[in-house]
Order: C-alpha cells, then sequence, then structure tokens
C-alpha cells in the first residue's frame, strides 16, 4: 500500500493537508484506484491509439481578431480581493 | 392555483391570458422554495428580486433555478464549497445571460455536490439534500438542488452541469427529465469547471418538450467559449412531433445480464424490457447488441481518471489571493496553504491528490494517456454503432435512489453498473436524455437515451415520443398544498 | 581549460492590440490593475481565446527563425502555484511548438555562426508582483500578455557570443515587428544555462540555469560569473551539480535557487478549452510574405553586391527602417557607397546627435538623389549640399525645395550669367578700361559678380564669360 508520507508529499504540492484518518482513506482508495487502472492497461494495442483529449472534432474553430477592451477594473477587483494598496492586492510576503 | 408546477406551455398559456402576472409567479417559487428550504435544502441562495425583460421568448416571466457553480455577476456562488462560500463573480456566464434576456426569471442558486465533483448531493458545504420522494434518501449529484427543486414544483426548470452523469444521475432519482446536449451546444463560459473535456451544461425539466424549450435559449455558438459549436439553426421544440417510424435503437447486452439476488435491479430491467416493446411498439426498431466487458469495466476507471487530472488543474485557481478566504499568515505560501486546507474538504482533496498523481510525469503516460486512450475507443466503438442507430437506450440507473450512506463518496470496488454507461455521452460529447419510465418501491425509475454528437434535435425528437408511449410524463412528488 | 556550452531561453512580449488569451488591453498602463479582463484574474469558469495576431506573430518568428511549423496549433498547461500566476496553471506549448528545429545565423565579432534554434513557443506573461519588506503587491496588467519563447540549443560558447545571439533575435523581432522587446521595460528577458567541458569531452557537463536574468549586459556578466564558479569547482576536482541559481547583478555572483531533486514537476497536459487548429499552409505562405530580409541577408548583400565594408553594412543594418531607406536610396539610383556615405556618415550623425530616429525625418531618398544630381552635375557645391541638408533636416524640409527657397542653387545658364556679367561690367564702366588698359582687375571683377549673385554662380563658367565680354568691349 503507498505510504502515508508519500501522499503527503503529493498533497504539499498541491497547497493543502489532510487529517492522518483522511491519508488512511485516500491510501485505500489508491488500491483499488491502480487496481482498476490495471483493466485500462489490460486492453489490447492502447499503444496504437491516438489519446482522446477532446470529445470530437471540433471544426471550423476560429482565433480571436485582436481587438482589445477591457472587461472588468479595479471595483471589480475589490469585490473579492480582501486587501488592496495602491490598487494593487496587497498579499503577505511572497517567499521562495 | 399554482402554477409552477406545470409545464411551460401551460405556464406561458396562463401568462398570456393574464391568469397570473409573472411577479405572482416570482412570490410563488420564494415561498416554495423557502417552504421546502428546511427539509430538502434545494437552495444556497434564494433571490429576493428579479428584473423584467421585454422579450418574445417562451420563458418570459417563467422562473427557474441555476446550479451554484454558473457565473452569475453580483449573485454570490460558491460551487457548494468552503473556498468560495463568499465569492460574488463580477462576469456573467454566457448561459445566464442568454436566459437573463429571454426574461426567464431566477430564483436561486441551487445546491450541489461541493466543485461538482460527487454522485450524492450530501457534500456541500450549506448541508445534504434530500430526495423530494423519501427524505431518507439521497437525490443523487452533482446537480442535486437542480434536480429537486424541479422535482418539488419550485421552478419548471433548472440548469445544471454534467461531467460524468450530474445531471442525468439525480433526474433519475427525483423522477424528472434531464438531458445535456452535444458538448460545445451550451457555451461553457462561466461555468466552474469540474473536468474541461467532459462537462457539459444541460437542464432539468418536468417533460421532453420543457427541455427542449429551454434548450432553444441557451444553446448557440459563443466567442468566448472556443469548444463552442456553430449554431445548427434549429429549434429543437419544433420537431418533437417528427415521425419516428423506423429509427433504429439499440441496447448492450452485458449491462442488462444482472445477478438474480438483486430484486429490485430486475424488477428495473423487467421494466426496461417493457419499454423496449413500447418503443418497438410505436416504430422503433431495437436491436441487442453486444460490447466487450473490458470497455465496459474499464469506463469508471477511465472517467476516474480524466476528471481527477483534469480537475486538480482546474481547481488550482483557488488560493485565496485575489477572490476566497484570507486567512491571515505571515507569507502567502502559508495563506494558500491554509486556505485551501480549511477550504475543501476530505473528498475534494482525496480527488485532486489522485488527479495530480495521475499527471505525474513518471506516471501520465501510463495512466493518463491510457486513460485518454480508451476513451478514444470506447467512444469510437459506439460511434460506429451510430452509424447504423439512432440512438441507444437503457435503463439510467442500476437502483432507485439509495439511502444515505456515507460510503456513497468513496470509490467504489465494483468494476461495472448499468450508470457508468452515463459516461459514455461525456466521453463522446453525445446528447444524453434521461426520464422516468416506472415506479418501483415507490421511487421514480428513468430511463437513458442517447444519440450521436451534433444529433440532439432527432435525440429530443425520439424522446418524446418514447415519452408519450411510456405515461410517465410530469410525474410529481411534490407537496402541492404550500 | 574549459570549453563553455551556453543555451539562452529568450521571452519577449508581442506587440498585440489585445492579451493572449483575454480582449483586456496588451499596453503598458502606469494605472495599476487597468488593463484587465475576468480572464486575467483567473476567476472561476473563464475560458481563453487564442488572439489571432499573437499566432500570427510567432508564427512569422518561427518561419524567420527557419523552423519547421506543426500541422495543428495546440497549447498545453503547465501546473504549479506561484502567486503571479492567478490560474494556477500557464497556457503554453510544450509537445507541438509553433516553430521547432530552426536556426538564426549570427555575426560575431570575426566570424559567423548557425545557432540551432530547439524551439520558439507562444504562451502567456504573469501578473506582476511588487516585493515590498513585509508584504506583496500584484499587479495584473501583465498577466496574459502573449510571450514567445525562444529556446535555443546548448550550441553558444561564450558570452560574446551569447550576446551577439541576442542582439541579433532582438533585431529579428525588431525587423519583423512584432515586439518592441525593450529590456528596460521588462519587454525582452532570458533564462541562461552553462555548462562546461573539456576540450576532448564527449558529452555535455552538468548544465546550470539561471533565470530571469533582465538585460543583455546581466546576461554577460552572468554567464562570466557562472564559468568562473564552475571553472574554480573543476579545477578543485569537485562536481558541479545541476541546479537553478539566481544572478544577483550588484554582487556579480549566483546564488542557489533549487537543486535538482527540489525540481518541479509542471504537470504538463493539453489545454482541454483549445480545440486544436489547423495552420492552414495558406496563412503560412501570407505570413511568409510579410518577413523582411533580415540582419544578415542584409549584411551578406551589401558587403558582396554594394562592396561595402562589413563595419558599414553593420551600421546600416542595425535598424530596419535605416536600412529600408539605404535600399530605397540604392533603388532611386544613387550609387551604394554614395548612398552609405551620405546615410551612414552624415545623415546618421546628425540623427543620433538628435535621438532621432530615421523615420523622423521628412527627406526622401528621392529628395536626395535630385540633391546629389546636383551636386554632381556642379549645380551645388559640397558646402552648399551640406548646408542645405543640415537645414533640411532641422527643419524637416524638401531640400530642393530649400534651394529654391534660399536661392542658393548655382546659376549655370550661360545666357544668364552673361546678363548679370554684362550688368556688372556697365555699373563700373572703369573696371572695363582698367582692364583694358592692362590693369590686374579681373579677379576684383568677378568678385564684383560673386557679391551681386551672393556667390551663386558657377565660378568656372563665370571666369570664361567675363573673360568673353570683357574681348567684346
Amino acid at each position: 500500500m503507498i505510504k502515508k508520507e508519500k501522499l503527503q508529499e503529493y498533497a504539499k504540492k498541491l497547497m493543502f493537508d489532510m487529517k492522518d484518518e483522511e491519508y488512511e482513506t485516500l491510501a485505500k482508495e489508491f488500491e483499488i484506484i491502480t487496481k482498476k487502472m490495471d483493466i485500462i492497461g489490460e486492453i489490447d494495442n492502447l499503444d496504437q491509439i491516438q489519446p482522446m483529449t477532446f470529445p470530437f472534432p471540433l471544426e471550423n474553430v476560429s482565433l480571436r481578431e485582436d481587438v482589445a477592451s477591457n472587461t472588468i477594473n479595479i471595483e471589480d477587483i475589490k469585490v473579492n480581493a480582501k486587501e488592496l494598496e495602491n490598487d494593487q492586492v496587497k498579499i503577505p510576503k511572497v517567499v521562495e | 392555483m399554482q402554477y409552477l408546477n406545470l409545464t411551460i406551455d401551460d405556464i406561458r398559456k396562463a401568462l398570456d391570458n393574464k391568469e397570473v402576472t409573472s411577479d405572482e409567479l416570482f412570490n410563488e417559487a420564494i415561498k416554495k422554495a423557502n417552504y421546502y428550504q428546511k427539509d430538502y435544502n434545494s437552495f444556497v441562495t434564494i433571490l429576493d428580486n428579479y428584473e423584467k425583460v421585454e422579450s418574445n421568448s417562451i420563458l418570459n416571466g417563467v422562473c427557474y433555478a441555476l446550479k451554484d457553480n454558473i457565473s452569475t455577476k453580483k449573485i454570490l456562488t460558491t460551487a457548494s464549497s468552503n473556498i468560495l462560500k463568499d465569492y460574488v463573480p463580477v462576469y456573467d456566464a454566457t448561459v445566464y445571460k442568454k436566459l437573463k434576456e429571454s426574461g426567464a426569471v431566477l430564483v436561486g442558486k441551487t445546491v450541489m455536490d461541493e466543485l461538482a465533483m460527487g454522485g450524492s448531493g450530501t457534500t456541500g458545504h450549506t448541508g445534504i439534500v434530500r430526495n423530494p420522494w423519501d427524505i431518507t434518501r439521497q437525490i443523487g449529484g452533482s446537480s442535486a438542488g437542480s434536480a429537486a427543486a424541479v422535482a418539488l414544483g419550485i421552478v419548471p426548470f433548472a440548469i445544471g452541469s454534467d461531467t460524468g452523469d450530474s445531471i442525468r444521475k439525480p433526474a433519475s432519482y427525483s423522477g424528472v427529465v434531464g438531458f445535456k446536449p452535444t458538448y460545445g451546444r451550451i457555451s461553457r463560459y462561466g461555468l466552474f469547471p469540474f473536468a474541461s473535456s467532459l462537462d457539459h451544461l444541460g437542464c432539468f425539466t418536468r417533460c421532453v418538450k420543457d427541455a427542449a424549450y429551454v434548450i432553444d435559449v441557451i444553446k448557440g455558438h459563443d466567442d468566448k467559449d472556443m469548444t463552442s459549436l456553430n449554431d445548427d439553426n434549429k429549434e429543437y421544440s419544433k420537431s418533437l412531433d417528427n415521425d419516428i417510424k423506423g429509427r433504429k435503437l439499440f441496447y448492450i447486452k452485458e449491462a442488462l445480464e444482472c445477478d438474480d439476488n438483486n430484486s429490485e435491479l430486475k424488477e428495473i430491467i423487467n421494466n426496461f424490457k417493457q419499454t423496449i416493446e413500447k418503443c418497438r411498439s410505436i416504430g422503433f426498431e431495437v436491436d441487442e447488441i453486444s460490447i466487450d466487458n473490458k470497455l465496459l469495466e474499464a469506463l469508471y476507471p477511465t472517467y476516474m481518471v480524466i476528471s481527477c487530472a483534469e480537475a486538480t488543474s482546474n481547481n488550482a485557481n483557488l488560493t485565496g489571493i485575489s477572490f476566497g478566504p484570507r486567512p491571515l499568515e505571515k507569507n502567502v505560501n502559508d495563506l494558500i496553504f491554509k486556505a485551501r486546507t480549511t477550504g475543501f474538504s476530505e473528498l475534494i482533496k482525496r480527488r485532486f491528490i489522485l488527479g495530480s498523481y495521475i499527471l505525474q510525469k513518471e506516471n501520465q503516460e501510463k495512466l493518463f494517456l491510457n486513460a485518454c486512450r480508451v476513451r478514444r475507443l470506447i467512444v469510437d466503438t459506439i460511434n460506429k454503432l451510430f452509424d447504423k442507430y439512432d440512438g441507444y437506450i437503457m435503463p439510467s440507473m442500476s437502483s432507485i435512489a439509495v439511502k444515505f450512506d456515507e460510503k456513497e463518496n468513496q470509490v467504489s470496488n465494483k468494476n461495472f453498473a448499468i450508470e457508468h454507461l452515463l459516461l459514455i455521452a461525456n466521453f463522446g460529447g453525445m446528447p444524453s436524455i434521461s426520464f422516468p419510465c416506472g415506479i418501483v418501491n415507490n421511487m421514480p425509475i428513468s430511463i437513458n437515451m442517447t444519440s450521436g454528437a451534433k444529433n440532439d434535435e432527432l435525440l429530443l425528437n425520439m424522446a418524446y415520443k418514447v415519452e408519450e408511449v411510456l405515461g410517465y410524463k410530469g410525474i410529481n412528488r411534490g407537496d402541492d398544498n404550500v | 581549460m574549459y570549453k563553455a556550452v551556453i543555451g539562452l531561453e529568450v521571452h519577449v512580449e508581442l506587440k498585440t492590440a489585445s492579451k493572449n488569451f483575454s480582449t483586456a488591453v496588451n499596453g503598458n498602463s502606469q494605472t495599476h490593475n487597468s488593463n484587465i479582463s475576468e480572464i486575467d484574474l483567473g476567476y472561476p469558469g473563464i475560458l481563453p481565446t487564442v488572439n489571432k495576431e499573437a499566432v500570427k506573430k510567432s508564427l512569422k518568428v518561427a518561419l524567420a527563425l527557419n523552423c519547421k511549423i506543426p500541422e495543428y496549433l495546440i497549447f498545453d498547461r503547465k501546473n504549479y502555484f506561484y502567486p503571479d500566476l492567478p490560474k494556477g496553471y500557464q497556457i503554453t506549448q510544450l509537445h507541438h511548438p509553433i516553430g521547432t528545429d530552426g536556426y538564426l545565423m549570427i555575426n560575431t565579432k570575426d566570424t559567423v555562426k548557425k545557432v540551432l534554434i530547439h524551439d520558439t513557443h507562444l504562451e502567456e506573461d504573469t501578473a506582476n508582483i511588487e516585493h515590498l519588506s513585509n508584504y506583496s503587491l500584484i499587479d495584473y496588467n501583465r498577466a496574459g500578455i502573449p510571450l514567445l519563447e525562444t529556446v535555443t540549443e546548448p550550441c553558444l560558447n561564450s558570452s560574446d557570443e551569447a550576446i551577439a545571439f541576442l542582439e541579433a533575435l532582438r533585431s529579428l523581432f525588431l525587423y519583423c515587428s512584432v515586439a518592441d522587446a525593450r529590456s528596460d521595460l521588462g519587454q525582452i528577458r532570458c533564462d541562461v544555462n552553462v555548462s562546461l567541458m573539456r576540450e576532448n569531452d564527449k558529452e555535455l557537463g552538468t548544465r546550470v540555469e539561471m533565470k530571469g536574468v533582465n538585460s543583455f549586459a546581466a546576461v554577460k556578466s552572468a554567464i562570466e560569473c557562472e564559468i568562473r564558479r564552475q571553472t574554480e569547482i573543476l579545477d578543485r576536482g569537485g562536481e558541479v551539480l545541476q541546479e537553478t541559481r539566481r544572478y544577483d547583478e550588484v554582487a556579480d555572483e549566483t546564488y542557489l535557487m533549487r537543486s535538482k531533486v527540489d525540481a518541479i514537476d509542471y504537470k504538463y497536459y493539453i489545454e482541454p478549452n483549445i480545440p486544436p487548429i489547423k495552420i492552414e499552409k495558406e496563412f503560412i505562405e501570407a505570413v511568409k510574405k510579410e518577413i523582411p530580409l533580415l540582419q544578415y541577408e542584409r549584411i551578406n548583400n551589401y558587403t558582396n553586391n554594394y562592396n561595402l565594408t562589413k563595419v558599414e553594412a553593420l551600421t546600416l543594418v542595425k535598424e530596419k527602417e535605416l536600412s529600408d531607406y539605404f535600399d530605397e536610396m540604392v533603388k532611386v539610383g544613387i550609387e551604394p557607397k554614395i548612398a552609405c556615405n551620405w546615410l551612414a556618415g552624415f545623415i546618421l550623425g546628425y540623427l543620433n546627435k538628435n535621438y532621432l530616429s530615421i523615420i523622423d525625418i521628412k527627406i526622401t531618398p528621392k529628395m536626395l538623389k535630385d540633391l546629389i544630381e546636383l551636386l554632381d552635375g556642379g549645380k551645388i557645391s559640397i558646402k552648399q549640399m551640406k548646408e542645405v541638408l543640415t537645414k533640411a533636416l532641422k527643419e524637416n524640409k524638401d531640400p530642393n525645395i530649400l534651394i529654391k527657397e534660399l536661392n542658393i542653387s548655382q546659376i549655370t545658364d550661360d545666357e544668364e550669367i552673361k546678363n548679370i556679367v554684362n550688368e556688372v561690367l556697365d555699373e563700373n564702366l572703369n573696371l572695363v578700361s582698367d582692364y583694358k588698359a592692362g590693369k590686374r582687375v579681373f579677379d576684383f571683377i568677378i568678385g564684383q559678380i560673386m557679391k551681386k549673385t551672393k556667390g551663386r554662380v558657377n565660378p568656372a563658367m563665370t571666369s570664361k564669360i567675363l573673360k568673353e565680354e570683357l574681348e567684346k568691349r
């Protein structure tokens, strides 16, 4: 079974943490999922198939003409941003 | 006299004949919404006013509800997640804009499974949604509140989204019509994404005709959504009565091979066999076809892999930086960490970790890309059948609405169930509709019909005819004495 | 001794009206958060739409870099968390860049070099973060501006070569008018990777990457600094570690940012909201037609066909507009060497002194041609030409009109000179008698004629006609 530490490492990269028992549930889930994924792997000649990333080929897709218009303004940002300074969104110190 | 449990045609007539005003309708809807809220919890937000609009649309003055993952300017939109519990959008989703322009009257935003990731209606941050037919049962999700609002007769239609079965499952569990048209038929601009390549918008109504009316209003090309289709310049509601004689349907033999001990499933399958006979009686040709079990068993894992992978990335904007919760922290990483740790429920986090694992460099080929390959295999298999057939017909679900059971939200051990077939329409962007076909153990059951991509008009036409012959149109468990 | 192997990743902001995936203005606003759309803020539910002009400009660069163009335009997501990345992912092109396997010919100090281009791809810029001591401020104006990233193969061998490449690439952007590429405005930024190998080594050494170096001068010193650091390590018998470092311009030192084990897995996958778009042959051909001759080709043309020196050619091609002007001069019939002398010598001197560019002046190559013809025909003197040209540049006027206005053209008409000569002689009959008497007054009479005409008469002709007219009397 996949180790809790590994799962926690994944979680941290996604910028959150979970409770211990939640990791246990997840570990069990990983077990089931990995087994299910094996079902996928058992299908023949998969490597000869192009992965499908859109439900069907979309035709006549056109690029956007380069015409500029701003659709929101600083007042809109203020609706949800908690803190602003000099019309910029204020956040705690950025660390590497 | 109540109007909101009527069909759109009848409501239109009442409005046009001045039997009722749109103000009165709105008040009726609000009253009902509030009345049912405590028991069923359909809404995150119930509105207290609306703006009148000049329009010739059939929906002008007709009340409706929107799932709470559809962006509505100045109206709280939470996706039923703590991380968005205070989020007020600054722009309108295209689907909302179209409904506004038609004069349809928004009553409220409906509860859903958190971020649309779940199928139970139990994971929203404001509590569980209950089934109008039996309060001890789930309504299914993720568009739980939208289904409940229609089933309860609060509104004649509601908008939902469907990534795996999120419209059709709750529709089936609550005895209403659930329809998702072809991928790209309705613009996704403003729909909070779960898995972009599988996400569809659609509607809940109490009859097929109403679904056609609603889609006629909200479909159409949108310059803001590059995946949106060109206009087909059709009015689906006008061709519902087209002759279906000689139309060919198929059903999948393997899906019906159930274990004999399950009497409920047996009843559902018996009902299905009768349904097939009724279809034949009005001129459909219905064939039994066979599909490789391996493909059927691969449906659910394929869905899990693709949807979790896309979801991880799609929700990476939820950090608490320019919107969302802003816990007080010394540095920005701690802020993001805390916002996400407290903002997402456990289920969501598990899905995200799974999704991110799937996309990792060392796993992507084996997990993500292989799932995308199986997706193509499945879609190609079905599309090949659509060369010969106009659609397929299957029971929507293998059971009636399930009782509340916490295990529901964990990955199930079963390799295949009938409801997994609903995923096919998401994989292939096919129009797919579920509607009531009977009652089992005092609960509604439902049939699903799916056609080839872009054949929305034909699918609605066929569904309308089947609905007619089945005789379960507009079954309603709503308490009519509010 | 070690051989340095350098690779560059150059990001340049493309010059378009709107952003890459939203309609918000792509501009350099002084007002914070003024050029924005809901898409740039990454609000839930937004979808990208691809800017046609950004694609066109990227394609132009890809073609100018002799790259292979993919059949379809496809974008990928690069997933990572940083407060300047509103969506939590950047839309970029990993698997199908708009251009791959190209090259750029560059002139280094004493030779030419073919710099191999791994790829060039279209992506979006991030928001701007102002880092203050205890907190930071975000401005989203920059978020979503189209960014073209050009990646070289590790094929440069010195800081000078790297700079020569960067100058050539910047010139390509300017020649193709796809970007302003001003490093002072952060419109062009580099990631630099450096590794060292011994002369006989077959394999590349361990590469060290330096991110976000802002000016070309900094690129040069960063490379030299890193070469020094790695040389020291290798000389000590140590091992260079694969890592990402930051170059500090003030201290002239590089610092460790993260080592290989901390490398981020960006979990790239195809952007699901942008369907693959076929890049039509006609589109490619149309864009190809818009690509002008680039520096390298022009230099060859000037030195091989026009017999200019390399220094002269380099001066002319520094700016496309100047080179275009020169080409036009040649086209209207001015001899290349003469054209170069006037343009690179005289006009450019004036422009540089006055902080002007060739596009600021109204004097056309045709006007210059007429002027040079006057000079060649002896109708104006070289001194007059320079005077008129200076005045024309100063006042932004047609020099040929100025000549008329100022009456500074030479009088070269026989009859006209004859009339003037006789006029002067009639006014000074005493001088005529003096001349006849053998007095040496000839030059004095010339002086009087010059005075009367403000020196506009052609001296040689005047001298001849005066002699004739005096004989007649």
